[in-house]
């Protein structure tokens, strides 16, 4: 693999001086984590269950049926009223319900009726709940994880085939320079958003969730690459003139060495400076999608459709769109303050006014 | 007709929009205005206008048997001429004609056709369904019928056949008379490959096998059956005018397109009042040939009726309470509990009146319909378990805030021929548990669900097309885990979702039929195996091995029982009502025992705001009506509309009007 050269090492300690853009790095990245494991923060199952001096830890596990418990039914425990129960009987056994005691998907109605409930400490339901009485803060917390991942899987793809084509394009230049200049011409003139109403209207709607997804998400990197391919083209161009290629082309190393060997890592600082921005723009996308309802396919949690929701019940639910709309700013705010830390970081020019 | 037309068309619409939500039928709460004069020839420009006057009577002379004329005294002198005379006037007098009503479009309308493709939208009831006048209509508190454009009718059971006198005053909003060459001409269009509507096609062809014409005025229309509600078959055409229509050719679904027809209505379009995109106004038609007629003078009150494009129904909403639209449908429980509160202060200043009517119609199927052809799904106990899975009392408590009813047959609504005792089967976790055991599914699996000795999952794929429902399938899916059965949740748009159960791709479908105002409940569309299976049983009725799915049938639960078949036919040729009813009883009943369908929920009433110059009769409205605007019995007081607005921007206050109209509950 290759390593970092020494100016790349200087960059990214720069990078740590940068405060805001530093701060906000170790935020989200320690928000990823944390939704990394996720159902042992947010979810209806107890993190740990003490019944008749036996230890259960449900969250990762099979279910458990009310008779497990001594609850008369077998269908799984409602681990909120279990504990209720618990202190109701005065009984010994004991459990831990994690930080928020809902999952996404619930219907919590303590009133019996299905609407939005206002934030309230007194019921757990911290950002209230949506209209149909799901708590806000957990559709929240997974919908933003599912829109992390999307992102980052997004960026992955997108990064793999615009780097590729757009270093033989730079690499190789000539006919297959201006073929491809054509085809990516014609392609990135196809608007996305159109394509994807387009696909998800005729794709058969048999698939499984996780099905669509992937057909979102490949949709959406098929018209996405484009971009990435001009800057990786002309920044090959730069660095294939240089002598250290030729020296490389002499000793007799093959061209994908030298592609991904020598050229790539001096690249790499363009490459990372639109890293954020490419984050930010798949979050924007998939969230609008949702918010169209193109994306996403319910019941899965989702910030657009939870800005759906809040923009059709401004008057009566104002805690829908404030929660959905904020998250959205954090989470944009956050990944932006990365991109420009980095951007500082990595210009060549340190001494510059422009900051 | 119009009913029969209705019903075929609606399925589509039913099943694209959300029809039972109510968003739509805010368009058809209110209506009108006036004015007159037919557009015609608009933007041709054709050197030579094409003329069908020939090859119709070419058509006419081809087809001797359908197309008859005969003398005024070949009408047989026995016939007993009816006209609803007696029958109470639909409308107040106090109805003061002005005014104009602003209304919302969901999308504007792609054409002006009321036939051909493109035209069955959400706009078509505003110039055809609730304004054009059909021969004669049912009473909308007493079912029999008034007279439209006819002054009396005949029916002759055994010849199969309906007689009809028009009203001499009739005419067309250009003043042509209408007369029975207009029926005529309307068989030969309806038939005719030149509209592009091959079920319009199908329907005139097959349903009506003679139309006679004795003079002007006076005509018969035979059909293939003697059925109890015969009359209504014949009864709900609506002629089209043969004089605007005789340039009618190959171009026709082109050449028509933004051309406004003349009508028999009270309404017409201007030119000029058609602002593509954006909006469309209709005008009253002060000399309404139909303005001084019994059962009709106190109706379409308004003079214009202002209907401007608004997507969003929040918006919609938002425009409401601005003023900028006169009513609002709140059948939602959010707009009706929460959006527009009791204590809102529009409300309790008095400025929008709230009313609740409660109704009695046919009423739209929603529910589970189980594709009985899908492995699992074609055992009976399976079935009932599911049944009993269903929580759909949860749903209409906790979603519809215990304001719908739970739907007990798939035929409720049609007075004495819905079944009078049977109730749908209650959510029971151990009923269900013991009815899949029967099946097989003893054990749970790591998640809950139950699976068989081969390892395989009680789980079904939950479809539906129903977008703004899909909550309820959320609610369903979870209730249903309790019971160990899971329900994969997929929902569709409107096309996608009726596409997949007319390809009979689904495993258990929420959906709805709509319904329109019927005597009695029909069967062989939805329960004849002719529409599951191609050649379903063999000659001795047992099961054809070798027979086939039938695709494009609106027998959604692939239903095919011998016995079934052979009450469906004689119901069909039933002229007796006592016989079908207890046909429809025990075919209701046989449906329920085989399970194939979850009932879910109707809607007993229809709930709107309207601003305190929108005026109601004092009933409100009347017994079949489906929704307050479509019989137009409201008018606009323009007085009152500025005193409210003066009375708003001071601060004054009127009392306060939430009503509950429950006289039909």
């Amino acid at each position: 693999m290759f390593r970092f050269n020494p100016q790349t090492l200087k960059k990214l300690r720069r990078f740590r001086e940068i405060k805001r853009g530093y701060y906000s790095f170790i935020i989200l990245v320690s928000l990823l984590v944390l939704s990394g494991f996720g159902e042992l923060v947010v979810n209806n199952r107890a993190l740990l269950v003490s019944h008749d001096g036996e230890w259960y830890f449900p969250t990762y596990t099979n279910f458990h049926p009310g008779s497990d418990f001594g609850l008369g039914y077998s269908y799984e425990v409602n681990y909120r009223d279990l504990s209720a129960h618990y202190k109701e009987t005065g009984s010994d056994n004991w459990l831990v319900m994690p930080l928020v005691p809902f999952n996404p998907y619930e219907n919590h109605a303590p009133g019996g009726i299905f609407k939005p409930i206002a934030p309230a400490f007194s019921d757990g339901h911290y950002l209230g709940t949506d209209t149909t009485s799901r708590d806000i803060l957990s559709r929240l917390f997974y919908g933003t994880r599912i829109a992390l991942i999307f992102s980052l899987a997004f960026m992955a793809c997108v990064y793999v085939i615009g780097i590729s084509i757009g270093c033989a394009m730079g690499y190789f230049g000539g006919v297959f320079d201006l073929t491809f200049q054509r085809l990516i011409e014609i392609w990135s003139n196809i608007p996305f958003l159109y394509m994807v109403i387009i696909v998800f209207s005729v794709i058969p709607a048999n698939f499984s969730i996780s099905t669509r997804i992937g057909i979102l998400l490949t949709v959406m990197v098929l018209f996405s690459w484009t971009s990435m391919t001009y800057y990786m083209r002309t920044e090959t161009y730069k660095e294939k003139s240089r002598d250290y290629t030729a020296a490389a082309k002499i000793i007799g190393a093959s061209d994908s060495r030298i592609i991904f060997r020598h050229i790539l890592p001096n690249v790499l600082s363009t490459l990372v400076t639109f890293m954020p921005f490419t984050i930010v723009s798949a979050i924007s996308a998939i969230t609008a999608l949702d918010f169209l309802g193109f994306g996403l396919p319910p019941p899965t949690p989702s910030l657009g459709e939870l800005l759906k929701q809040g923009t059709a019940n401004l008057r009566t639910a104002p805690w829908i769109v404030t929660s959905a709309f904020g998250t959205l700013v954090v989470l944009l705010t956050l990944v932006t303050f990365i991109g420009e830390a980095v951007r500082e970081s990595f210009d060549p020019k340190k001494f510059t006014i422009y900051r | 007709m119009k009913n029969y037309l209705m019903t075929q068309l609606v399925k589509h619409r039913c099943f694209s929009d959300i029809c039972i939500r109510g968003f739509l039928t805010i368009s058809t709460a209110l209506l009108l205005t006036a004015c007159g004069q037919s557009e015609s020839d608009g933007d041709t420009v054709d050197l030579v206008v094409p003329d069908n006057t020939e090859e119709v009577q070419a058509a006419y002379a081809a087809d001797p048997d359908f197309y008859s004329f005969k003398a005024l005294l070949d009408v047989p002198a026995d016939l007993i001429w009816e006209s609803g005379d007696s029958l109470p006037e639909i409308g107040s007098p106090m109805a003061k004609k002005g005014g104009t009503q602003y209304a919302r479009l969901q999308d504007f309308p792609r054409t002006l056709r009321t036939v051909g493709p493109d035209s069955n939208g959400s706009f078509r009831p505003w110039i055809l369904d609730d304004t054009t006048i059909a021969i004669a209509h049912r009473h909308p508190d007493e079912f029999v019928y008034y007279p439209g454009l006819a002054e009396s009718w005949a029916v002759d059971e055994a010849a199969k056949t309906i007689y009809v006198k028009l009203d001499q005053n009739a005419r067309w909003s250009d003043n042509v008379p209408i007369t029975a060459d207009d029926f005529m001409f309307m068989f030969w269009l309806f038939k005719s490959s030149y509209i592009i509507a091959p079920w319009y096609n199908n329907w005139f062809s097959t349903q009506y096998t003679n139309i006679t014409k004795y003079d002007d005025h006076t005509f018969s229309i035979s059909i293939p059956e003697a059925k109890p509600d015969m009359d209504g078959r014949v009864l709900e055409l609506r002629p089209m005018p043969q004089h605007f229509f005789k340039e009618v050719g190959e171009d026709f679904v082109e050449r028509y397109q933004w051309r406004f027809a003349p009508t028999s209505s009270a309404y017409v379009i201007a030119d000029e009042d058609i602002r593509k995109g954006r909006s469309i106004t209709l005008t009253r038609n002060k000399d309404w040939w139909a303005k001084d007629k019994k059962n009709w003078r106190y109706r379409y009150n308004p003079d214009r009726i202002h209907l401007s494009v608004i997507r969003d129904t929040p918006k919609v909403f938002e425009a409401f309470k601005r003023g900028d639209i006169d009513q609002f449908s709140l059948n939602l429980a959010e707009y009706w509990y929460e959006k527009l509160p009791d204590d809102d202060p529009d409300v309790q200043s008095g400025y929008i009146h709230k009313s609740v009517f409660y109704n009695q119609l046919p009423r739209p199927t929603y529910g589970l319909w189980m594709n009985t052809s899908q492995p699992l799904l074609d055992n009976r106990d399976i079935r009932i378990g599911i049944n009993h899975a269903t929580n759909w009392q949860l749903v209409i408590d906790n979603f519809f805030r215990g304001d719908y009813t739970r739907m007990q047959t798939s035929s409720d609504g049609y007075g004495e021929f819905t079944h009078p005792t049977l109730r749908s089967r209650e959510f029971d976790i151990n009923l269900a548990q013991e009815h899949f055991a029967l099946a097989g599914f003893k054990k749970r699996g790591p998640d809950g669900i139950l699976v068989n000795d081969q390892g395989q999952k009680l789980a079904f794929t939950l479809s539906s097309g129903y977008e703004s429902l899909k909550d309820v399938l959320t609610i369903l899916k979870e209730e249903a885990l309790k019971a160990g059965l899971q329900f994969r949740v997929e929902v569709l748009d409107g096309t996608a979702g009726w596409k997949k159960v007319q390809e009979k791709k689904h495993d258990i479908h929420f959906s709805a039929f709509n319904t329109s105002l019927e005597m009695y409940p029909r069967f062989w569309e939805t329960y004849h195996s002719d529409n599951a299976y191609d050649d379903a049983f063999l000659d001795d009725g047992t099961v054809n091995p070798e027979r086939k799915l039938k695709t494009q049938t609106n027998n959604l639960e692939a239903l095919a029982i011998f016995e079934m078949d052979g009450m469906i036919d004689r119901y069909r040729t039933s002229d007796d009502a006592q016989e079908m009813k207890d046909l429809a009883f025990a075919m209701t009943e046989m449906h329920h025992e085989y399970a194939s369908f979850s009932p879910g929920f109707y809607q007993a009433f229809f709930r709107v705001g309207h601003w305190r110059w929108v005026k109601y009769p004092a009933s409100f409205n009347y017994k079949h009506a489906s929704t307050a605007g479509e019989l137009f019995v409201h008018w606009i007081d323009t007085d009152m509309k500025e005193e409210t607005l003066a009375a708003r921007k001071d601060d004054r206050k009127f009392p306060a009007e939430i009503v509950i109209y429950d006289q039909f509950k």
